[in-house]
Parts: structure tokens; sequence; C-alpha cells
């Protein structure tokens, strides 16, 4: 027998001055420490005001994507607005728990059981969610399941990739396109699915198509001018649909051009993996008289990797959509427009939760609202 | 000039008249002055109603989108709570000394940024869900306005008697007051926040993305949860709140109409780039 067997039990803090270590009341006194933090109402108060002050500062000093860099998509941001998801459920329903249900405890009891269905909405939607941005061009299909569809992708960990069915066609996309004399603007005929469950519909600003779970929204669209190649003897030899981005001007017109997002560049073409002959830069000007009609100009310059400053084209000049352009030994032609279209696809089996959750929470704040009001005109 | 713009301005005109007999009533502790501050805010409203339907019959547009517009129609439910509170309950007469000097300088300031109005709807904002929106961002302005409208007569009552002072209800009696007026605020700021997520939903198929609006609604809606936390969790009363309900009314004006249109934001509508 050692010597601590010879210290009595349940001693606590008495036994000769000394704390005694009690693995069992430790669990405990751990627990309730952790308990007493978590429903803490000075806690939620706390958080309520940090909150607050980080939603400022993200709207003041901070914004847009800097706010979102910084703050809102931070890793500790969300553990904030977890914590106090955490601590609305323990500081309430510790609180709640085995007194009268009244119509002001009734409501609070839902305004506050909203709060964690929206977490427990937002978590599961993390793990089963897929959002995608899926390019297309008229008559152009492009299959469901490959990631080298969308130009973003990102998806939960435990997305089934087998959901992902079939393939989606953007058939044509209308403009100035009416819904009971309400002007849409534009809206894009798309065709989703497989077989027969392939599904057609029109997709605009305030609809979507729903296919199986998966939600199509316009995002945002633009030119793609089909550009052929030609021979000496005007003989076709390649041909490649180029969709151009729309560069806003000073004078808040539009540029219709090849490149990136940062602005007009040149294009090695033909286009991979055919072997490029030279660089290609395309501008289009549509005309306000007809549709799907206009010049377009083009600037060509010998194919290198690296562009270097201060070269000139070597060709260039300006035809009608149909019309050719000499460069070089070839001939260049922009011989349709078409429109190409952006559409954000998403999958958030989370999202009825969240959603639900909110008419539940203000249900939850107008039944605490009338109790309250009762109680005191009583 | 236009009818709709002379209507306007005589509406600003007439709110300008209540301000000044308000406050100068207060000064010179003169009730009747108060009496002339609440008729001239009802005179106004007639003409700011008939701006609104003015615009409205004129395109068949709701006249709500822009910054001038949205400030017109705020104003419109904050002077309409007002009077409806006035004429049921007389015994806080004075409290247009701060309802209705914010209504005649956002008025004021709505008339210079007006334009004509809008002969087609942004696709962006052609949604139901628009309503609701604008109906709970603007009750819900109306409702914290008066609360910090009651806050000032708690505060004024709290250190004078006699009197103006004296004809006011008791200090208990306006702190509740004033509380009735947050909650009911909330609720409203929860159903703009509710319907603008749906809305959000339908239109980018995301109900919240931290857009500088988003946000901004958040921050209105965080602050009254917190004066409700304040007063229910932690039992504060009286002159606290009353101050708290003041300074959280000088960034509800900022929230609405001070940074959210001068941004790019989702509300300006959307643009399609081609």
């Amino acid at each position: 027998m050692t010597e601590f067997s010879k210290i009595p039990r349940n001693s606590g803090n008495k036994s000769g001055g000394y704390p005694v270590f009690s693995s069992g009341n430790f669990i405990i006194n751990t627990l309730r420490m952790i308990y007493n933090f978590l429903s803490s109402v000075k806690l939620a108060l706390g958080l309520l005001i940090v909150i607050l002050v980080c939603c400022i500062a993200g709207v003041t000093i901070y914004r847009d994507k800097r706010a979102w860099e910084l703050i809102f998509s931070t890793f500790w941001f969300n553990g904030i607005l977890v914590l106090l998801v955490v601590n609305v459920a323990f500081c309430f329903f510790g609180r709640i728990w085995g007194r009268k249900v009244t119509l002001i405890s009734f409501g609070m009891i839902l305004f506050h059981l909203s709060f964690v269905a929206m977490l427990g909405g937002i978590i599961y939607n993390s793990l089963f969610y897929f959002h995608g941005l899926i390019r297309l061009t008229e008559g152009e299909t492009l299959p469901n399941e490959h990631p080298q569809s969308y130009d973003v992708l990102n998806r939960g960990r435990l997305f089934d990739q087998s959901r992902l069915k079939g393939e989606t066609t953007l058939i044509r996309m209308h403009t100035k396109y009416k819904v009971d004399g309400e002007d849409k603007m534009v809206a894009y005929e798309i065709a989703v699915g497989e077989g027969r469950a392939r599904k057609q519909g029109i997709v605009y600003i305030t609809q979507h198509l729903d296919y199986r779970g998966f939600r199509y929204y316009a995002d945002r669209e633009g030119y793609s001018l089909l550009i052929t190649l030609h021979d000496r003897h005007r003989r076709e030899l390649y041909g490649a649909h180029i969709p151009l981005q729309s560069f806003k001007q000073k004078d808040d017109k539009y540029l219709y051009a090849t490149g990136t997002k940062d602005g007009p560049a040149p294009l090695a073409f033909p286009q991979d993996p055919q072997k490029p002959l030279f660089d290609l830069l395309v501008t289009y000007l549509p005309t306000p008289l007809k549709e799907r009609a206009g010049d377009a100009v083009f600037q060509v310059w010998q194919h290198t990797m690296v562009p270097e400053e201060g070269t000139g084209p070597f060709a260039e000049g300006k035809a009608e959509i149909g019309g050719m352009v000499k460069a070089g030994n070839y001939h260049l032609s922009a011989k349709e427009v078409r429109y190409w279209v952006a559409m954000s696809v998403r999958y958030d089996p989370g999202q009825p939760i969240v959603l639900a959750s909110l008419w539940v929470g203000l249900g939850g704040m107008i039944i605490t609202f009338i109790g309250r009001m009762k109680r005191g005109s009583a | 000039m236009k009818t709709e713009h002379l209507l306007f301005w005589v509406a600003v005109g007439l709110y300008g008249l209540s301000a000044c007999s308000y406050i100068f009533g207060l000064i010179s502790k003169q009730d009747k002055l108060f009496s002339l501050g609440l008729y001239s805010a009802l005179a106004g409203f007639i003409p700011h109603v008939l701006v609104i339907a003015l615009r409205w019959m004129a395109t068949g547009i709701s006249p709500f989108i822009t910054i001038s517009e949205s400030i017109t129609f705020g104003m419109f439910s904050a002077v309409l709570i007002f009077l409806v509170f006035e004429f049921t309950n007389k015994k806080v007469r004075p409290l247009g000394v701060l309802v209705m000097p914010v209504a005649f300088v956002l008025m004021g300031w709505a008339g210079t940024l007006m334009k004509d109005a809008a002969t087609q709807l942004a696709p962006a904002l052609q949604s139901a869900w628009i309503w609701v929106h604008i109906i709970g961002a603007a009750t819900g302005f109306g409702a914290v306005l008066t609360a910090a409208g009651i806050g000032l007569m708690y505060l004024l009552k709290e250190k004078n008697s006699g009197g103006i002072y004296g004809k006011l209800p008791d200090t208990q009696t306006l702190d509740n007051l004033a509380y009735r007026f947050v909650a009911g605020g909330f609720i409203l700021y929860g159903l703009m926040i509710v319907s603008g997520a749906f809305w959000s939903n339908q239109v980018k198929g995301s109900y919240w993305a931290w857009d500088p609006v988003e946000v901004w609604s958040l921050i209105s809606w965080l602050t009254y949860g917190i004066y409700l936390h304040l007063r229910i969790t932690f039992g504060w009363r009286g002159k606290k709140l009353a101050w708290y309900s003041l300074i959280a009314m000088i960034a509800m004006i900022i929230s609405y109409w001070g940074i959210p249109f001068t941004m790019e934001t989702f509300h300006q509508g959307f643009r399609i780039e081609h």
C-alpha cells in the first residue's frame, strides 16, 4: 500500500490545507466551467458587440473584397458566429428548461431555436453543397460532371459527384425578353439533364431553372465571335467561337474585345491544340440597327510566348460581320456573332432549413412582442 | 416647375415650419407652438403623399428605387407613425422636436437629389419581395425614430419639471413607450432582412453574401438587438437606454442612406454588361 491510500476520500480542500486532486471532480468542475462560460449572458452580449464592431469595420475601414478577405471569410469571424449560436443555445435553453411555457417564452424559444436550426442548416450545406459557374456559347453543350466545364468550382467535402448527371446546353440567348409586359432585358433558353429527363426552360434574372436540386441562375453574358482562318484563295482552314470581354469605358459605353477581365489583350490563334500562327486581338463594334451585326476590327501580331513591348501589329483591318481582312498569307473573318452566357449552378441542400429558420425566427419575435404587449396592458 | 416638384418643396417647407415650431416651443415652453408644429406636419404630409402618388401614376413604377425616392418613402413612414401616435396618444406633445427636424433635413436632402421618375424598373427589382423589404425598412426606421424621440422626451423630463414637462407622462411610461417602439422596429428590421434574403436568393441563388448593404442591415438589427438584450437581460432602464436610442438613430441614418447608396451594391440594380 502506498502513502496515497492513507489519504481520506472526499476530503476536499480541508485535507491538511492542500487541495486534493480528484479526477471525477476535475472533470465535473471543468464541464461546469465550460457550461458556465457558454451559458453566460455577458458572453452573448460581448459577442454581439464584437460582431457589430466587425460589421462596422467591414463596411467602413475595409470594403468589399478586402472586408471579405480580412473579416467575413475568416476562420475567426465565422468561429465567433458559431460561438454566438452555441452560446445562445446554452444561455437560453439552460434558463428556459423546466419552466412554464408562456406566450413570451414560446416566442423566445422559437426565436432562439431558429438560430440553432440556421447553424445546423449552414453546417449541413457546407458539407454537401456544389457551386459552379458554367460558361456556354449559343449552341454549345458541356458535360455536367466534368470539372473543366466550370470556370469556377466549389463543393462540399461530402458532395456526391454522381449527382451531376447529363449535360447543359445553351440553346439561345434572347434579348429584349418580356414577361407580362415587364422587360427582363435578357433570357437564356437552356436544356439540362440526360435522355428523357432532359429539362428545357428559360432563365432570367428573377427566374432560375431547377433540375434535380441543381439551380441555374443568370449571371452575365457577352458576345462571342466565330473567327475563321482562310488561305490566300479564301478557303476556310479553321474556325473557333471566341468569347469577348465587355469593358466599361469612361463614357459609360462598352468595348467588346478579346482579353481578360483586366483589359483587352491578344490571344494565340488558332487556339490550342492547333499550332498558333499569330496573336490576334479582335474588337467587335455592334450596330444598334440590327441584332448580331456590325463590324470587327482585327489586329494581328507575330506569335510570341512573351509579348514584346512597343511592337506593333503586322496586320490590321476592319470588316463587316462575314467580311474578310488580310493577315499576311492568310485571311481572317468574323463569320458570325453569337452570345455567350455565364450561369451560376448551385446545389444547396441545407438552404431550405436556413430559409425556413428565418421565418421561424421572425415568427418568434412577433409572438414575443405580442406576449409582452399583452402583459404590459394587463 | 413641375407640380410634383412644387408639391415636394411645399411639403419640405411645411415640415420646416413644423420643426421650427417644435424647437421654439421647447425653448420658449409654449404649448401652442407644439400644436402649430403638429398641424403643419399634418399639412406637409398631404403634399408628401401626393408627390409619391404622382410619381407612381406617371410611370406605373413604384417610386422607392433611387436614394431620393427611398428617403421620401422612409420619411413618409416616419411622419405617418408620428402623426398616428400624436393623434392617438396626446400626452407626448413635444415628440416632434426630434422627428420633424429629421424629416425636414432628410426631405430637403432628398429634394436636392431628385430625378425624373424611372421609365422602367431594373430586372433584378421586378420581384414581389421588394415590397415586403421596403415596407419593413421604412416602417422600421419610422418606429426607431419615434423611439429616439421618446428617448429625448425621457431625458428632458428627467432634468426638468413643471410647465410643458409636467404634462409629459412619467419617466417610466416614456421608457416603456420607447421600448415598445424599439421592439416593433426590431421586428420590422427582421422582416426587412428576411425578405431581403429571399429576394437575394431569388436573383442570385444565395441568401447572404456579406454585401455592404446586407452588412448595414445587420448592423441596424444588431444595434437594436443589443438594446433589447441590455433591457431584458441586464435590466437597463431609463437614461442609459434613452441615450442609446438617440445615438443608434444617427447610426441608422448613416446605415440607410449615408453609405449603401454611395457604393456599388446590389441595391443600385443589376447592370447587364453586354
